[in-house]
């Protein structure tokens, strides 16, 4: 006989109380295990998502703007290709779908639209309704190299409308940006899209496929990144296709041109609306800005029709393009210095479309307003004879002050000797980064962002905890019964030697072998949990992932964990179980009796578990501590201390005098304290997650909207203000009495709310107006540092030059996992969190201001996103209208309201399934209860069986019962509704107090009826039994 | 040698500590068998788990072979008890989940030397008259079987002192008689210290010294 032997017996002769253990251990496996492989689900999936998206595509090289087609040839394994936003119409019902990616391509991509086609992915087609056969209107932004918002830019009609008919084939669903989501893209013929958008030739975007990062340094050239050397008579013109010079090209250049011992002239040419002096005026006219010299130099023909001499005031008036999307008419005086030749030279001028091809100033179509009645015959006589040959000279500090732009100050620069050699030399000195042709490693990229923003294994853990909690408090029961049960054979074996450590050691074997088996058969449930979990993600919690494929990816190593947690917290649990071995004596042990516990320890234990959780709870409200960690700590020790004072109040003897059926009830309770105390405990763990989770439910009545009942955004976007009259006018919408806009820029990116499964890398940039950072609008939830206007941080400047940006407290946490005042980097800028919103409709982006904005991404024109004071009555009538008024624009409205249901719908599923799991641990803690009712019923059939005999009825019987298991599940809501309200009330506070009493009403009372009727089942089992047959058994 | 010297018991109550065992002592030496006898609740009981070590009295001593087993820890206590006691109760206490050879050898679990444990066990079941049922589980025999079980697992390791409560209590007359016997015979063959606590008058009739556990004093019977 060996020790082995016994364990062998004992497991196999308690099999019922045994597989109650190892069910217990096994349920907690499963669920860890479980949760860890929801992770694994989620990462899995978004991960074959970017794969079968991506195709074989590994690296990207995109310009904001064209380059050669031909550039991809230098890349092996290289696909052109055009990648731009669109809308596309449906001609026939008006359907439109926003925001699709639009692809231009051919043969090499695969197999490719011709013609006339459009493809679409099934979801766009499905969204448009389209059949093969139908007619499609797509519209894309009109590519300029001239920005917008400078003079020359083209402000209306920023969009091409191509009209192209649905093909038969389904395209592969293919996406550059990681998305969960659909994919809604068309794919177009890349020949046709070129030649539409008047870049023939040309594409935005090169494939790369497998390699290393493609480095285009040695293939790009100067025409690639939109730089003209013109070679003039003694000189060298360096110029670009947007007719700026960004400031970096600039200096770059220069330093090239330095370096080859050549002169450099940096020139901005600019068109003023007139030239004034002595009460005569010259009409549009080219003036250049260049050199140091002070006053204004006219040539000789605007002399002599100015009727100026050195020493005249001479006056400039001209256009500016403002920030605020609007043409303003500024003037400029100067000294006359200087009255030189007219010599035609019309190279100071950049290329300007609709003005410089033109043959007379009648001929113009320039994008702004002319008045042509102010054009005389002698005008049209100089413009025939000398072009854009510059009338007047200033200063280039000047012009620069007046004309520079945020796109450049120069419009060309002079290098001279002509050397033939600065051209290469600079191409060689240009980083074409920095001229805005990156190279992305787009798998890389977007197989990091697949490890996701949100943690699913670690939600589900936190989700699944107190299931976990109830599947391990059912284990240590169903293992300390099953101690009691064998109390007289402990008895028996420390008579017959055993020690003590001896016996618990045969024990701790036991439980050893029925916790590895529980963990076995918990990888099985394991499975089983993580594909219900990832069922109800696809359903039910559909609002969390927002998307239907995800799909189960088990992986070892979280089953592993979940079976060795499954092994740890079991045998923890049964051993913390047989501590209480050892105070009764053999003695007692063998006579059935119980030790009554010390009453100081849990109270000592209770006392100060009670006082750390008022301390965190006092840190919390006081904002010391984090709220989250607050409500777990405080929670935790809550519960701890009210089940350790029970425990107190049940251990102490009580001498009461039993006065009646409730009072023997109560005493009865106090017999067994621990069997008493689990069975609260497992009723008051459940209790505390569901009410306290049904208290962060969002309800709605969030101040997040800031007060505007609508909001929209543009696929193109909008240069002119809809505030004024003249905006309105420009963009064709018509007079709306009390509606207000308030435009923002928007830099697309990643969505940086909940709704994105994917890391955001490169998050989406706001930049309110300045107006708007006045009007306090919006509730924070802290800034730093602590001040009554957080949006005027946006402006403020930071040491070490940071740019202060705001978003919203739960982008911040959840997804960005940043605090506040912490910097991130973005594009080698780096950023700081100072302020944090409190649920507001900004959970998608960054908020920065404007100045910044511009800074930063001056190539970023216009306002794509608006946020509109519109009075309650007429939201819908203002929707229907702008909606038309502004559909070239793909300018969609959404209400604010609906925006913040959007991210609270994602929020509150996580709260559901919160809740849902916890009611789980809430059935099984009812198991419990309902097997601890049983079991002390049946124990105590001899004693029922003598008040029976003594005269009790049946339904004495019941209510003595009753009362004993309502004491225990009354005692357990109690104590679980008491800790949470506690535990959530720095939360609650700062959130503006809201309680939903009703439905947490209807959920106490829910678990009540559960537990009442769990009480009555386990009563009516009890009765049913022969109680007088008892008696007479041993 | 059992040395027993001014041994007290009493137990806390709210109304007081209840003197269940007063001034008890006796001397027994190998070979020796007693009876002690006494009315229900006289604390027959008690002396004897206190002379097993498995209750700590209130005072006194107690010696057995010249150890005291009180005075040892937790852990040479347990081991005094598996070498130098073997016990019978008055229900038996069978492991129900082992067989009869198995219970026999569950003493030996735990000792330091289980050299020849095995046919120890076959010989003492052989003894009690037992060998055709070594497969068997307690349940399936009747109370005076189920009581030779214990007689042989209490003399698996040779103890010094073997007590007894009640040993046939439980038992028909016919069972009894045959435990009675059993025990008797055994206890001679092994040369123990026999101590029975019964209250059958015709039990501790075959017993050579006779005590009667009275208002807390063990006063002799006769011999």
């Amino acid at each position: 006989m060996r020790i082995s032997t016994l364990l062998a017996r004992n497991l196999a002769w308690y099999w019922r109380t045994n597989l109650a253990v190892l069910l217990g251990v096994a349920t907690a496996a499963a669920v860890l295990g479980g949760a860890l492989l929801v992770g694994d689900a989620v990462r899995a999936s978004l991960r074959d998502l970017v794969l079968a998206r991506l195709g074989n595509t590994d690296y990207v090289i995109a310009r904001n703007g064209f380059f050669r087609e031909d550039l991809a040839a230098s890349f092996p394994s290289a696909t052109p290709i055009v990648s731009i936003d669109g809308m596309v119409v449906h001609q026939t019902s008006g359907r439109r779908a926003l925001s699709v990616q639009i692809y231009g391509v051919d043969p090499r991509f695969g197999p490719a639209p011709e013609g006339q086609q459009i493809l679409l992915t099934a979801a766009l087609a499905a969204e448009l309704g389209a059949k093969p056969g139908d007619a499609l209107l797509v519209r894309v932004e009109k590519p300029s190299a001239i920005p917008l918002e400078s003079l020359h830019g083209r402000k209306e009609d920023v969009g091409k409308t191509i009209r192209l008919t649905l093909g038969t084939a389904t395209p592969r669903e293919f996406s550059l940006n990681p998305q969960q989501g659909d994919v809604r893209a068309a794919f177009v013929p890349l020949t046709l899209l070129e030649k539409q958008l008047g870049e023939i030739g040309k594409v935005n975007t090169i494939l790369v496929a497998g390699g290393p990062l493609p480095d285009p340094r040695g293939a790009v050239t100067l025409e690639d990144l939109g730089i003209k050397i013109r070679t003039l008579p003694s000189s060298l013109s360096l110029e670009t296709d947007s007719t700026l010079i960004p400031d970096a090209l600039a200096e770059r250049a220069t330093v090239t041109a330095n370096s080859l011992g050549l002169t450099t002239e940096p020139v901005l040419t600019y068109l003023a609306n007139g030239i004034r002096a002595n009460g005569r005026e010259i009409p549009y006219s080219v003036v250049t800005a260049l050199g140091t010299e002070d006053g204004i130099t006219l040539n000789q023909w605007a002399a002599h029709d100015l009727n100026a001499k050195p020493g005249d005031t001479v006056t400039l008036d001209y256009y500016v393009w403002k920030s605020d999307g609007r043409l303003h008419t500024d003037s400029a005086q100067f000294p006359l210095a200087r009255i030189v030749p007219t010599a035609s030279d019309q190279t100071y001028a950049p290329e300007y479309p609709g003005i410089s091809e033109s043959n007379s100033l009648h001929d113009w179509d320039p994008p702004f307003p002319i008045d042509l009645h102010r054009v005389r015959p002698a005008d049209e006589q100089y413009w025939k004879q000398y072009r854009t040959t510059p009338k007047a000279f200033i200063a280039l500090a000047r012009g620069q002050q007046l004309w520079g732009t945020r796109f450049g100050k120069l419009t060309s620069i002079r290098i001279s000797p002509p050397l033939p050699s600065f051209a290469p030399a600079l191409r060689a000195a240009l980083d074409p980064a920095q001229m805005g042709l990156a190279v992305i490693p787009v798998k890389a990229r977007s197989l990091a962002a697949s490890q996701g923003a949100t943690d699913f294994g670690e939600y589900f853990v936190y989700f699944s905890f107190f299931l976990m909690v109830s599947a391990l408090l059912l284990t240590g029961l169903f293992f300390k019964l099953g101690i009691e049960q064998r109390m007289r054979e402990i008895g028996v074996l420390r008579a017959l030697g055993f020690s003590i450590s001896k016996i618990r050691t045969v024990f701790l074997l036991e439980g050893a072998a029925l916790s590895i088996a529980g963990a076995m058969l918990g990888l099985a449930g394991a499975l089983a949990y993580g594909e219900v979990m990832v069922i109800g993600l696809r359903t039910w919690w559909i609002g969390a992932v927002g998307t239907r494929l995800i799909s189960l990816h088990p992986s070892i190593a979280s089953l592993a964990t979940g079976a060795l947690a499954g092994i740890a917290t079991g045998l923890a649990t049964i051993a913390w179980t047989l501590r209480k071995l050892e105070p009764v004596t053999p003695r007692g042990l063998l006579a059935g009796e119980q030790k009554r516990h010390s009453v100081k320890r849990p109270l000592l234990v209770g006392i100060v578990a009670a006082l750390l959780a008022f301390i965190l709870l006092g840190a919390a409200l006081a904002r010391v501590l984090d709220q989250a960690a607050a409500f777990f700590g405080a929670g935790t020790l809550l519960l701890i201390a009210a089940l350790c004072l029970q425990s107190a109040a049940l251990n102490r003897r009580s001498s009461a005098f039993i006065g009646g059926l409730i009072s023997l009830a109560l005493r009865n309770a106090a017999y067994r304290p621990g069997r008493s105390i689990l069975c609260i405990a497992q009723i008051a763990c459940a209790t505390f997650l569901i009410v306290s989770v049904d208290a962060f439910r969002q309800t709605g009545d969030s101040a997040g909207t800031g007060g505007y009942r609508l909001m929209a955004e543009s696929n193109l976007p909008l240069i002119h203000d809809p505030n004024s009259p003249a905006g309105r006018d420009a963009l064709n919408i018509p007079p709306l009495e009390g509606v207000q806009f308030v435009p923002f820029r928007l830099r697309p990116g990643d969505d940086v709310s909940c709704l994105n499964l994917y890391q955001p890398r490169n998050p989406r940039i706001l930049a309110p107006p300045a107006a708007f950072l006045n009007s306090a609008h919006f509730a924070f939830q802290d800034s730093v540092p602590h001040t009554a206007n957080p949006w005027l941080s946006l402006d403020a400047p930071l040491p070490g030059g940071a740019v202060p940006a705001i978003a919203d407290a739960n982008s911040i946490t959840y997804v960005l996992h940043l605090k506040l005042g912490e910097d991130f980097t973005l594009n080698q800028t780096r950023f700081r969190i100072v302020a944090a919103l409190q649920d507001s409709l900004f959970q998608s982006e960054l908020l920065i201001s404007e100045k910044n904005f511009l800074r930063l991404f001056p190539d970023v024109e216009g306002y794509r996103f608006f946020l509109l004071d519109v009075p309650l009555q007429r939201t819908q009538q203002v929707t229907g209208t702008l909606e038309e008024a502004l559909s070239d624009y793909g300018f969609d409205i959404q209400s604010t309201e609906a925006r913040l249901a959007g991210f609270h719908k994602v929020e509150n599923t996580y709260l559901s399934t919160f809740r849902s799991l916890g009611a789980l641990g809430l059935v099984l803690g009812t198991v419990g209860l309902a097997a601890i009712l049983l079991r002390n019923v049946l124990e105590r059939r001899r004693e029922l069986a003598l008040l029976r005999a003594v005269g009790y009825r049946p339904s004495h019987l019941a209510a003595i019962v009753l009362a004993e298991n309502m004491l225990l599940l009354l005692l357990g809501l109690a104590t679980g509704t008491g800790c949470a309200l506690l535990a959530i009330a720095p939360a609650v506070s700062s959130r503006g107090g809201q309680f939903p009493v009703a439905s947490l009403s209807l959920l106490l009372a829910a678990v009540l009826a559960t537990g009442i009727g769990a009480s009555q089942a386990a009563t009516r089992a009890a009765l049913r039994s022969p109680l007088l047959a008892a008696l007479r058994s041993e | 040698m059992l040395d027993v010297s001014q041994i007290a018991k009493t137990y806390p109550t709210p109304r007081g500590p209840l003197a269940i065992l007063s001034g008890v002592s006796f001397n027994l030496r190998r070979g020796d068998a007693a009876a002690i006898m006494g009315p229900s609740g006289a604390g027959k009981s008690t002396l004897l788990y206190i002379l097993g070590g498995l209750e700590q009295p209130t005072s006194g001593t107690i010696s057995l072979d010249g150890r005291n087993p009180f005075a040892l820890s937790d852990k040479d206590l347990a081991a005094f008890r598996n070498q130098s006691i073997g016990f019978i109760f008055q229900d038996h206490c069978l492991l129900p989940q082992c067989s009869v050879l198995e219970n026999a050898l569950v003493p030996t679990l735990v000792s330091n030397d289980n050299t020849g444990a095995l046919d120890r066990a076959r010989d003492l079941l052989a003894q009690v008259g037992l060998s055709d049922r070594l497969d068997h589980r307690p349940a399936e025999l009747s109370g005076g079987e189920k009581q030779r079980v214990a007689l042989a697992r209490a003399l698996i390791n040779k103890p010094l002192l073997l007590l007894c409560d009640e040993p046939t209590g439980n038992l028909d007359q016919a069972s009894a008689d045959v435990v009675a016997s059993l025990l008797l015979e055994l206890h001679q063959r092994q040369e123990t210290i026999l101590i029975v606590v019964t209250h059958s008058a015709e039990l501790a009739a075959r017993f050579p010294l006779r005590y009667e556990l009275r208002n807390a004093n063990l006063h002799s019977a006769g011999a």
